[in-house]
């Protein structure tokens, strides 16, 4: 069992570390290791493609988790007063929305978005005043669109797990304490469910940094860093493009690790 | 008929009643978690509900906070109906089981949660000052800065009490407030509890399960039972004439001997017990049982003498040295086993008895309560 354990992580992991080890390599060739060297973060980063694009991740990632944790507390707050079949429904779909592949929110992204496009261009070429009315299409918009639909899910259910731990006696007691609902939301509720919201924030993040298979489809000429990644590399795997996997690698890595002791340090207050 | 208890205590007569509940009841799908209940709360007093595990009191306490709805009846605060005013309109104020501290704020924070809600607002320096009085009172001065997970559990405690009692509410509602502290410090808060209520004149509203907790703080205890109100009184009233077998078990320890009634009247009856011993009783109920009875009689209340043989004959099964007293469990042939508690100056006279000893045991004719059967 161990043996087989040590086997699956292996199989997962090296080829990871070996994209870490050779962007710190000298030499150009991904064949052998040449000395240690930080010449390629350089040119990566020195790269105005390369930049572009990380600026475009960036910025979708910021907003898309912004949106998803605003969202995704206004949605997990509400659910706590529905029950029955109809918080059965939402449960259902909250968890659906986070197992279904991420190929196939991708396609069924575009799909919606572009017959919705189709349908909405040509009205609104018709009510715009001007002749150079704007023609909605893919990009930026709708991959934040798309990337706050699918980190909702993800903030919704942190947050529910979160609200559901909190002793209800809290806002009974700020109640009884003369708080109107509000007030009883912003300084007992908001407070307590604070650590899991900036969780799912980071998380959020972390998956629309990392994301290409949902950017592929919906984000029209953008590009965003896997993207920049995925198209230089059917120009051969350069030290360049390792450089830049193991910084998503890392920046992922420690948002992943910060949105963890958030969780952990709220659990054990 | 129900009593409320509240006209018979002429020590209160004319008291104004801070708080009643008019015939209430609330229903929890199939169950009926408050039956009907009748109460006044006079201005002033201590008040406790008593009764086990599942038979209402979290309830009845609830809807005097406006945490719950009534499925029918009124309640009322100042004789205001208050049915539909929400938790945070009423003047009352709760300590809630589990404290419900706010772990995100000071001690000082959390007690001066309810007065920074007033309107209009409170100066800080105002707040201070109420806040550093409260702490005096449950005597927490210089905690104001700690943190509530760096307080003890009967700290704690103190800190929501303190949050409440900083309100001044018209009532104070308190959910087994010590049930979640040990032994020697549930008895130490109890003291603090019944000084404090003293000290700054709110009505208390005591929920407990423990009847010694309730006969030794309130004024007034509420015995419950599935739901119902089963009497109201005194603690004394509810020890000494108990107007059910429930009461007569759950408050304090009795001995229960069955029987049939041959004659009653005039607030006595005579029972016949079922070794054909007659025996007379008072009769704490509004009539008479008649046929199938029981006889209450308190432990404390059973001689035992080896000299004097009178009374029903017994077997001496165990005893228990208490100190002040010796707990005997004796045994009769048809009646069964049952509890005497023996004081130490009548052990120097006639005892002490030992295990396997045959002894009379008798008791004075007002002592002995007949009650119901069951
Ligand atoms: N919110 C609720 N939903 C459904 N049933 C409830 C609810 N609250 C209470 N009940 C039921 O109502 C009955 C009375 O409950 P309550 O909490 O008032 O009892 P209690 O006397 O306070 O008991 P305990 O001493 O265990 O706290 C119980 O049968 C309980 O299961
Ligand atoms: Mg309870």
């Amino acid at each position: 069992m161990r043996l087989y354990a040590i086997f699956v992580y292996l199989f997962l992991y090296t080829p990871i570390a070996i994209i870490a080890l050779f962007s710190f390599n000298a030499g150009r060739h991904a064949s052998q290791l040449q000395g240690f060297s930080l010449k390629w973060y350089g040119t990566a980063l020195s790269n105005p493609f390369v930049m572009d694009a990380l600026e475009t991740s960036i910025v979708v990632g910021l907003i898309a988790a912004t949106l998803a944790s605003l969202f995704g507390t206004m949605a997990a707050v509400a659910l706590q007063g529905v029950r029955g079949p109809v918080r059965a429904l939402f449960d259902m779909m909250i968890y659906v929305a986070v197992m279904i592949p991420g190929i196939v929110i991708g396609i069924a992204t575009l799909i919606a978005l572009v017959t919705a496009f189709d349908h909405l261009n040509p009205w609104l070429a018709a009510i715009w005043p001007t002749q150079s009315a704007p023609q909605l299409s893919m990009g930026k918009l709708s991959l934040i669109g798309a990337h706050t639909m699918f980190t909702m899910a993800l903030v919704i259910i942190i947050v529910r797990a979160r609200l559901s731990g909190m002793d209800r006696a809290l806002t009974e007691a700020s109640a009884d304490l003369y708080a109107t609902p509000m007030t009883t939301f912003l300084r007992v509720t908001l407070p307590l469910i604070a650590p899991a919201i900036l969780a799912g924030f980071l998380l959020s993040f972390t998956f629309s940094f990392d994301d290409f298979i949902i950017a592929f489809f919906v984000a029209g000429s953008e590009t965003t860093l896997p993207i920049y990644v995925f198209s230089s590399i059917r120009r051969g795997v350069t030290p360049e493009i390792n450089a830049i996997g193991t910084m998503v690698l890392a920046v992922s890595l420690v948002l992943l690790i910060i949105a963890q002791l958030i969780l952990r340090r709220s659990d054990n207050r | 008929m129900k009593d409320n208890g509240y006209l018979d205590d002429r020590s209160r007569a004319g008291l104004h009643p801070i708080a009643e509940l008019r015939g209430v009841s609330k229903r929890f799908g199939d169950v009926l978690a408050a039956d009907n209940l009748d109460l006044s709360i006079s201005s002033g007093e201590f008040l406790s509900f008593l009764g086990p595990s599942g038979c209402g009191k979290t309830t009845a306490l609830r809807m005097l906070a406006g945490f719950e709805t009534p499925t029918s009846g009124e309640v009322l605060i100042d004789d205001q109906v208050v049915n539909d005013l929400e938790a945070h309109r009423r003047p009352v104020n709760m300590v809630f089981q589990s404290y419900a501290l706010f772990p995100h704020l000071t001690v000082e924070q959390n007690i001066g949660y309810g007065l920074r809600q007033q309107r209009p607002r409170l100066g800080k320096d105002t707040i201070r000052e109420k806040v550093g009085q409260a702490l005096d009172v449950v005597r927490l001065s210089g905690f104001e800065k700690r943190r509530i997970w760096e307080m003890s559990g009967g700290q704690q405690q103190r800190v929501a009490l303190a949050r409440a009692i900083v309100n001044q509410p018209k009532l104070l509602l308190l959910d087994e407030p010590l049930a979640a502290l040990d032994r020697k410090l549930r008895k130490e808060m109890q003291i603090e509890l019944q000084d404090l209520q003293r000290q700054i004149g709110i009505t208390f509203v005591l929920v407990t399960h423990d009847q010694e907790e309730a006969l030794s703080l309130s004024d007034r205890v509420c015995v419950m039972g599935e739901g119902r109100i089963i009497q109201i009184g005194t603690p004394q009233e509810l020890y000494d004439s108990p107007r059910s077998r429930y009461v007569a078990d759950f408050v304090g320890t009795s001995n229960f001997f069955e029987g049939r009634v041959t004659a009653s009247g005039a607030g006595r009856a005579t029972v016949v017990l079922k070794n054909g011993m007659p025996v007379e009783g008072r009769v704490t109920a509004e009539a008479a049982p008649a046929g199938e009875a029981c006889v209450s009689v308190r432990p404390e209340q059973i001689r035992l003498s080896r000299s004097d043989r009178t009374g029903i004959e017994v077997v001496v099964h165990n005893r228990i040295f208490l100190g002040e007293h010796t707990e005997y469990l004796v045994r009769n042939g048809t009646l069964g086993d049952f509890l005497v508690l023996s004081p130490r100056q009548s052990e120097l006279n006639d005892g002490p008895f030992n295990t396997g000893e045959t002894a009379w045991a008798s008791w004075e004719a007002g002592s002995a309560v007949v009650l119901e059967k069951s």
